[in-house]
């Protein structure tokens, strides 16, 4: 029989879910604020979304520990690049600078699941969507976390957007309106809280678009 | 000694902030007694008394900057106590020229043979996609130079997904300019004897760039640098509008580099390239096509 030693585990899940949408002028994004470990809540108010730029945020679920010191890493980087460039990072530098940050602890990731949004060159929304070792895409809408696999197909069903399996790729903005989307962001977090336990308690919604950052609350269950 | 008094005056001179063309040309003409800068010359980290890097000011006299405005430089030569002699240089000149359409770059190949190759003379070199440099000086030092900017451009390409701006690699190239000492493992022996102009295009549009191997670097419409720099600046001025195509440009560049090489111009012992959004090294048809219209 092998000794049974004692190991540092050096992860924890908090739980959370995270969910974005990109239309013509704007972007939505939303988390909920509840932070768990194992059976317990630690808080039912913590916020998962993060400003990085200007017109440029992310949300994460995950390990939150793990979040946190990804914003300061990216936040330093930021202040840097806006030292020697004289300018703000665009959201496309920002994605691909997130990226390149995860790959770097390939090796002992960041055990985070980002999205980003923001507008991209044109003005236009964009999501990016993240694997815990750096491997994004731009996208319409995602959602990641706890509770994403019961939201994303209701997402594909409700947002209208064109399907991400066509061939050549369609950008997958969103035809909704702002006010459509958000209606689309309460409903899917709804019917997340009601079959995954590390979801609920409030929803956190952030509307980026040419007037600026709005943030709204709603309530979730809270059991 | 009389070498050292007149030394000083100079230096009065330009910190009393001189106006007019008189007082420029005086303190132009006063040139240092060797006796004077024997002891503080050698040592490439070593001020002197006055608060000036004579290695520094040297490998700017391998290029030759010609002062076009003092004031100007005013604060620059405060810091360095530069001045300006005008002796004989190596640097083959060179000339840049901004446009709304885009920025045309010019050079001397010097061909000092005809046995000699002119294709493997290469004075204008592509950084970026949108960015070009051409030089003047010691060819092996701003090789090292464009190679480092290649470097970092790349880099940021991986590191942001987008093209670096013509400022910051400036700014990337100019900070190697000062890594010269005898301390370090990593320093140079000696400063870099190369001046350059950095054409580009950014999101800010066509921009020029004049670097020199104190470390500084200037925005420009339009400038020459090399031996033939003084009257090309000055033909520059007279020439030079906001409003010029990138054909006038073309040939104005080509007309001066005329004016200041002794040869005759031919596609084989100049090189054109225009920065318009792309960087594109003319083929010696397309030099042919601007000299027909000299």
């Amino acid at each position: 029989m092998s000794k049974q030693q004692a190991r540092f585990e050096p992860y924890d899940f908090n739980g959370g879910t995270c969910v974005a949408i990109a239309g013509a002028d704007y972007c939505v994004v939303a988390a909920d604020t509840r932070m768990s470990t194992g059976y317990n809540i630690l808080t039912r108010d913590y916020s998962k979304i993060n400003k990085l730029a200007d017109k440029c945020l992310m949300a994460s679920s995950g390990f939150q520990a793990d979040v946190r010191a990804l914003q300061k890493v990216l936040g330093a980087k930021h202040l840097i690049y806006q030292h020697q460039h004289n300018k703000q990072m665009s959201c496309p530098a920002m994605a691909r600078l997130l990226s390149n940050t995860l790959y770097y602890k390939r090796f002992f990731p960041y055990y985070t699941f980002n999205v980003l949004v923001g507008f991209d060159e044109e003005g236009k929304g964009c999501v990016y969507t993240y694997d815990a070792v750096g491997s994004y895409e731009k996208v319409g809408y995602s959602a990641q976390g706890s509770g994403a696999k019961l939201i994303m197909p209701v997402l594909d069903n409700q947002l209208k957007s064109p399907s991400p399996l066509l061939l050549p790729a369609l950008d997958a903005v969103t035809p909704l309106t702002e006010a459509e989307a958000i209606d689309v962001v309460k409903d899917v977090f709804a019917s997340a809280t009601e079959r995954d336990i590390y979801t609920g308690d409030k929803l956190e919604i952030v509307i980026v678009n040419a007037d600026g950052i709005r943030r709204e609350y709603a309530e979730l269950r809270k059991d | 000694m009389r070498g050292e008094e007149k030394h000083v005056t100079a230096i009065d001179h330009m910190l009393e902030e001189q106006e007019g063309d008189e007082k420029e040309m005086e303190f132009l003409s006063v040139l240092p007694a060797a006796s004077a800068l024997t002891e503080y010359d050698r040592g490439v980290n070593t001020f002197s008394p006055e608060g000036r890097l004579f290695q520094v000011e040297y490998a700017i006299e391998a290029i030759k900057i010609p002062l076009l405005n003092v004031r100007s430089c005013a604060s620059y030569l405060d810091r360095i106590g530069l001045f300006c002699g005008f002796f004989n240089w190596l640097g083959s000149t060179a000339i840049g020229l901004k446009t709304k359409e885009g920025v045309v770059l010019a050079v001397e190949k010097r061909i000092t043979s005809p046995l000699l190759e002119p294709s493997s003379v290469e004075k204008v070199m592509e950084i970026d996609e949108c960015i070009g440099c051409a030089m003047s000086g010691l060819i092996a030092d701003a090789r090292t130079l464009v190679e480092h900017a290649r470097v970092e451009t790349q880099n940021h390409r991986f590191s942001y997904g987008e093209p670096m701006t013509v400022e910051s690699t400036t700014q990337a190239l100019c900070d190697l300019a000062l890594r010269f000492g005898e301390g370090d493992e990593e320093s140079m022996s000696r400063p870099f004897g190369v001046s350059l102009l950095i054409a580009g295009h950014d999101e800010k549009g066509p921009s020029l760039y004049y670097t020199d191997p104190s470390g500084t670097f200037w925005q420009c419409n339009a400038k020459a640098i090399g031996s033939g720099s003084e009257g090309a600046d000055s033909t520059l001025q007279e020439q030079y509008n906001k409003d010029l195509t990138l054909k006038e440009a073309e040939t104005i560049a080509l007309s001066i580099l005329k004016q200041v090489m002794e040869e005759k111009v031919t596609p084989n012992n100049v090189d054109i390239a225009k920065v318009a959004p792309v960087y594109h090294l003319y083929t010696p048809a397309e030099v042919e096509e601007v000299i027909s219209r000299l």
